[in-house]
């Protein structure tokens, strides 16, 4: 039987137990980031809330994407990991705030979703596939197995992307 | 950032504690006028808590709720947000539209925009209830209706806080209407900024 480990806000969790499953879940303006190295099993996710960290302190890393990403690479490498097999996928990022007057001042969503790929891009990598933006929220799963990452929103069925 | 130490969590809980039972009581009045009916308040409180136990407080972050969501800006700024589980939304616009339960089934465009001026009710009133005490004022966002995630919607209210401290204050109450048990948690969740000052002006005025 699976094990679920729970991803919380700001959070990153590591496994190669092959019976762990990575999940995230409900994110809405945040991001989940998945890496993943087919060799080893080695599956990292991140549950970033915020773009840009600003003060860069050590504490609250995994809390933004583009430091959180960093970190991630660091401890799924630390886990065994090999850095050119690593698959990585993008889940999340939805503009959840849509009534008028909160759209434009509240779209983090879609700055995470940017600060995810530029970070991703500065480290070398390529999104193998992403589920991201839109208005609804997402759970995220990883599985340790076989890197499979799946999403599901309110009301639907759980799907790979 | 302005980190709330436990020291300073104590006296300020204390304080906002008198804001939160007069607030509270002052929605619930607000409320019970719109639908014609009572409404009780129950264990109107403040709490100190860590952000990342906000979503096993609503039953577990993938449960579907409805939120809806305020901005408070002025004097002191902050989010409002009435949290209620999907089904017992169902049932808040059957009690507000004044229809038998089990009428509602999803939420349209009227259940919304119901819901909606109920989030926008409280609100106000909490808003109303905090000048009194405090002298301080503020004034409410249009409400926003997200239907979603209870970990989704909470995303919205840990991203606006931006700073992300660690700790976030949180109002919480249940209002009950009659026999019919409706409920919702009523969440004020100041920046962490505002919190201090919260603090003081109703330290000045009673202590």
């Amino acid at each position: 039987m699976a094990n679920h480990l729970a991803v919380g806000l700001g959070e990153i969790k590591v496994s190669r137990d092959l019976s762990d499953v990575l999940v995230a879940f409900g994110l809405g303006s945040c991001v989940g980031v998945g890496m993943y190295d087919p060799g080893t099993h080695v599956a990292g996710l991140l549950h970033a809330v915020l773009p840009i960290n600003n003060d860069a302190s050590e504490e609250f890393q995994a809390k933004y994407a583009d430091t959180g990403i960093r970190l991630l690479l660091d401890m799924v490498l630390k886990a065994g990991a090999v850095r050119s097999r690593i698959v990585v996928k993008m889940a999340g990022g939805a503009n959840m705030l849509t009534a008028p007057g909160f759209t434009n001042s509240f779209d983090i969503g879609s700055r995470n979703i940017t600060s995810a790929r530029n970070t991703l891009k500065e480290l070398g990598f390529r999104l193998a596939s992403e589920e991201v933006g839109g208005q609804t929220g997402r759970t995220v799963r990883l599985y340790v197995p076989d890197g499979r990452m799946t999403i599901r929103m309110m009301g639907g069925q759980e799907r790979e992307f | 950032m302005a980190e709330l130490t436990p020291e300073m969590n104590q006296t300020l809980l204390e304080n906002l504690r008198n804001i939160a039972k007069e607030g509270f009581r002052n929605a619930a009045r607000g409320f019970a006028d719109m639908i014609g009916n009572e409404l009780s308040v129950w264990n109107p409180d403040v709490r100190a808590i860590p952000i990342t136990e906000i979503p096993e407080m609503l039953g577990g972050p993938e449960n579907d709720a409805v939120a809806i969501y305020l901005r408070m800006t002025g004097e002191v700024s902050g989010q409002i947000v009435l949290v209620i589980p999907y089904d017992k939304a169902l049932e808040m616009c059957d009690l507000v539209l004044e229809q038998p339960y089990g009428t509602t089934q999803n939420l349209g465009t009227l259940e919304r925009s119901a819901l909606a001026e109920v989030g926008n009710l409280a609100g106000t009133f909490f808003m109303n209830a905090m000048a009194e005490i405090t002298g301080i004022t503020a004034r409410p966002s249009p409400p926003a209706v997200m239907v979603d995630m209870v970990g989704s919607i909470l995303d919205v209210v840990v991203s606006t806080m931006g700073d992300v401290g660690s700790q976030v204050m949180l109002f919480q109450s249940t209002f009950m209407a009659g026999e019919r048990h409706t409920q919702a948690d009523f969440w004020v969740i100041p920046d962490t900024f505002t919190v201090e000052k919260l603090g003081q002006h109703v330290k000045g005025k009673h202590g």
